[in-house]
């Protein structure tokens, strides 16, 4: 060998070692987010992540790391196949690095070991964490331990179309004072299907559509059941509850709806097209939905003039135990166990970074969701929405969630199975209770109190 | 003379045979064995499939308080503290955390102690070397900590050396308690067949699934005997063109076929129209009223088996000796006598069969009514399949059954197979598939 070849061997050879060194630095991550209820106007629950790790690659740049982040995101609109995907990739060993998903999973997700405690990873005591309302802290809490953080958060009001209570003799003077009365339970749910039944009678309203509830399955019938006195949890021992009372209360309710002819026996079931097209074109009477509705309605059904409109409230009263409420459902940013911990704390970093006011409240406007901390609520963006800002001073305060326990899913999945069978008659009220009943008892047997 | 060995011709025929012997053990044997293993169990979303570990929660605590476990010992349990001494130290060291860090825990907060981790990571946070990620300084502070409380232990063993390490004197078989009432995996149960017969629920879907399979297995078969009697009158060309129509529903991609059933019931689609325009009620057919959705149920279902009814009652037709039609004609039989006395006595063995195996296969399906109706308006239209697969696999909470609903699937397997050797008994399968008594 002669003397050029081994020099120029020596410089390829650094050469190669320097390039080596140089992808050695270089580091790509790819770190997957799953959304579930995620359509087109609330995109930003996956946006904020692609925001976030554009500006946690920024400062790795200026600290001197070269870290490219790739975000790889899964959005469905609903929550059935949603859920299933979850639980099930998970189980292979494939779970993506963030779930949004709502916060009543964290009790059987944590139980199951798909998640990892976010409280691990993110310091609540610094920025932008430690300005999030601590009731949704709670929320996002399982246990004993902090699991998610909230993303976002949201009021379920009652809708009554204005025009159609001034055709049964409302002034404007009384549709101001509706959510006073609806909130001091002077105006219950009776009153509401009276109203109903009279729009219904003056041809303002087609019958059937004076009363439109949620047309399948989800929080907002807890809400139904908290108007009777129902509660969810026993404050003292932290078990589930099961009110036949309240339970009887609400079944009862729908079925007088029914009779009323306010609303059909068939209802449930119907789709979500059918019901947005109905309310936000006028049609229906009075319905309930969500504070993120009104941007749905704009975004896709027409909607001009919400204010002028619609009048809302908290969901009446049904009886004297029971009381005016509205749920709040926030979904969280979770963890899962999928990846290594060097993934999970990127992954909580991003999901810290997206929790920045400035950046979530891009969510909250869109979308119509409510703020998470009190430093996003004085954002101007957010704040000089009026939707927003009077979601949050009205109807927020008033909130309850919906319990975080592994076994809830097996109570509501029952509550929900007696509502259809007592509203379409396929039980009495008092059978679907007592079905009901039989049905967690048997699941649960002490880990519910049934009053 | 070369003679063969009846064992060679039998290895033959097990070589010949052991495809499909495979295909059989993966994709029924394999799937009925696992569904019964998950019928005995309480699996679901939250015990997971794969197994559990072992933690001690809250609400763990609370509930083995309202078993008798006494409160000195839940006391202790409920205890958590961070205690910075030498085996946190060593601890912190073994898990990675920075050396010049651990000095300065060492040095300015050794043999001091802290009720909350929030405490413990405020003071870590004024030490100079404190690492800069959240995830490094909650790493640190893990280490000192002295609790079992939501720690997730990965074997029984682990789970009872730490609760026999942070109790003092535990009573006699307290560690075993904890550690039993800890384990977060599924067990082994009967209670889901118990459940299953208490509740009120499942007399109603078994009345649906029987309602559904009878009524759509008549409207299989009888419209599948029309077609193919109607079709073998035909002259052949029109008769291929009716039959490839009537293929149409089994042919067509399932969800596209069902959007097309929604297109077609649906409010504003073409059945709607029609009766507006006749002044009939229109609604929304699928989901507008029990009747109607029943009737859409059974229709969507029944168009595909009569297709099936159709092909092999076709196939049928044609193996009937012509010259007797012929003859028949010659004597002067209508059409009617023809089918009644030649045509029905041939069909004898294809309708046992169709019968037969659709009501297997519709006992099992479930995806047409899922993606119609989806078992409503309420859950009136809700079939055991449907159920079973809404429990295990696919509904709004999330809660998945895996147990319940594994539970469900294998008494519809058990139901298959009693109604298959109800149908070998009654029908003579036996018999029909025996070697001729006259050998040609």
């Amino acid at each position: 060998m002669t003397v050029l070849p081994r020099f120029k061997s020596a410089i390829l050879a650094t050469a190669l070692l320097a390039s080596t060194a140089t992808f050695a630095m270089a580091k790509d991550v790819t770190i997957s987010v799953w959304a579930g209820g995620t359509g087109p106007t609330n995109d930003y629950r996956i946006e904020a992540i692609k925001m976030a790790a554009d500006v946690v690659s920024r400062q790795a740049k200026i600290r001197g790391e070269d870290l490219t982040i790739k975000i790889e995101s899964q959005a469905w609109t609903g929550w059935d196949d949603f859920k299933q995907a979850v639980t099930l990739a998970a189980e292979s060993g494939k779970a993506p690095n963030i779930i949004v998903s709502g916060h009543e999973d964290i009790g059987p997700w944590s139980q199951s070991g798909l998640l990892r405690p976010i409280e691990d990873y993110v310091d609540f005591d610094a920025w932008p964490l430690n300005q999030l309302y601590p009731n949704l802290i709670d929320v996002s809490s399982y246990d004993g331990r902090i699991w998610g953080i909230p993303q976002d958060a949201e009021a379920r009001p009652f809708f009554f179309s204005k025009s159609h209570l001034k055709a049964i003799g409302y002034s404007d003077a009384d549709i101001e004072a509706l959510p006073a009365k609806v909130e001091s339970g002077e105006y219950t749910l009776y009153s509401m299907l009276d109203d109903a039944k009279k729009m219904q009678d003056a041809k303002v309203v087609e019958p059937g559509k004076g009363f439109m509830p949620r047309p399948n399955n989800g929080t907002d019938y807890w809400q139904f059941y908290q108007s009777f006195g129902g509660e969810m949890v026993d404050a003292e021992s932290g078990k589930l509850v099961l009110d036949r009372q309240a339970l009887t209360g609400m079944y009862q309710f729908f079925v007088d709806a029914v009779e009323k002819g306010v609303v059909p026996a068939t209802y449930l079931g119907m789709t979500w097209d059918t019901w947005h097209q109905a309310v936000a074109g006028d049609k229906a009477g009075i319905w309930h939905g969500g504070t993120w509705h009104k941007a749905e309605w704009e975004a896709k059904w027409g909607l001009k003039d919400f204010f002028g409109q619609m009048q809302y409230s908290l969901i009446p009263a049904g009886n004297e135990k029971g009381r005016a409420n509205t749920i709040t459902h926030p979904l969280v940013y979770l963890l899962s166990t999928g990846g290594s911990d060097e993934d999970a704390t990127l992954a909580a970093e991003l999901i810290t970074t997206a929790s920045e006011p400035y950046i979530n409240a891009l969510h909250a406007v869109k979308s119509g969701h409510l703020a998470i901390g009190s430093a996003e609520a004085t954002i101007p963006f957010y704040a000089n929405d009026r939707w927003t800002t009077v979601a949050t001073e009205g109807l927020l305060p008033k909130a309850n969630a919906i319990p975080n326990n592994s076994d809830f899913g097996i109570v509501w999945k029952a509550m929900y199975k007696g509502l259809e069978a007592s509203w379409t008659k396929t039980n009495s009220v008092a059978d679907a209770v007592k079905a009901v009943e039989t049905e967690v008892r048997n699941a649960l047997g002490d880990k519910i109190v049934i009053r | 003379m070369r003679t063969s060995s009846p064992y060679r011709a039998n290895l033959l025929g097990l070589a010949f045979m052991t495809p499909a012997m495979v295909l059989l053990l993966g994709f029924f044997f394999l799937p009925v064995v696992l569904t019964s293993v998950f019928a005995f169990t309480n699996m679901s979303t939250a015990t997971g499939i794969s197994g559990g570990s072992y933690v001690v929660t809250g609400n763990l605590l609370r509930s083995l308080t309202d078993e008798g476990l006494d409160a000195k010992t839940i006391k202790a349990l409920r205890q958590s503290s961070y205690i910075i001494d030498q085996a946190g130290l060593e601890k912190a060291r073994t898990a990675g955390v920075d050396a010049k860090f651990i000095t300065e825990i060492g040095e300015r907060l050794k043999d001091r102690s802290f009720t909350s981790s929030s405490a413990f990571e405020r003071e870590l946070k004024t030490l100079p070397s404190r690492p800069t990620r959240v995830r490094d300084l909650k790493i640190a502070a893990s280490a000192f900590e002295q609790s079992v409380l939501n720690v997730r232990y990965a074997s029984r063993g682990e789970m009872e050396a730490a609760l026999s390490h942070m109790l003092e004197n535990p009573p006699q078989g307290a560690v075993e308690q904890i550690a039993t009432a800890s384990y977060t995996g599924w067990t082994w149960t009967t209670e889901n067949f118990k459940n299953l017969v208490i509740a009120p629920d499942t007399w109603r879907i078994v009345g649906n699934t029987v309602f559904y399979v009878v009524l759509t297995l008549a409207f299989n078969v009888l419209v599948g005997l029309f077609l193919a009697i109607t079709t073998f009158y035909l002259p052949s060309a029109g008769s291929g063109f009716f039959s490839i129509l009537w293929l149409l529903p089994r042919i067509t991609p399932v969800v596209l076929y069902a959007v097309m059933w929604k297109w077609f019931t649906w409010e504003d689609g073409f059945v709607f129209n029609i009766a507006q325009d006749l002044g009939l009620p229109a609604f929304n057919y699928m989901k507008g009223s029990v009747a109607s959705a029943w009737t859409v149920v059974i229709l969507v279902n029944g168009f595909v088996g009569a297709s099936f009814g159709m092909i092999l009652f076709s196939g049928a037709l044609k193996a009937i000796p012509v010259q007797q039609l012929w003859a028949s004609e010659v004597d002067g039989a209508s059409r009617w006598q023809q089918i009644r006395y030649i045509i029905l006595p041939h069909m004898r063995w294809p309708i046992l069969f169709v019968t037969s195996y659709q009501t297997l296969s519709l006992l099992s399906s479930y995806e047409q009514i899922w993606l119609t109706t989806n078992g409503g308006p309420g859950s009136t239209t809700t079939v055991w399949a449907l159920e079973a697969f809404k429990t295990a696999l696919n509904n709004y909470t999330g809660n998945l059954q895996y147990g319940l609903g594994a539970a469900m699937a294998l008494i519809l397997v058990a139901v298959g197979l009693v109604l298959s050797i109800v149908y070998l008994r009654l029908f003579r399968f036996d018999e029909m598939m025996s070697k001729p008594k006259i050998e040609f």
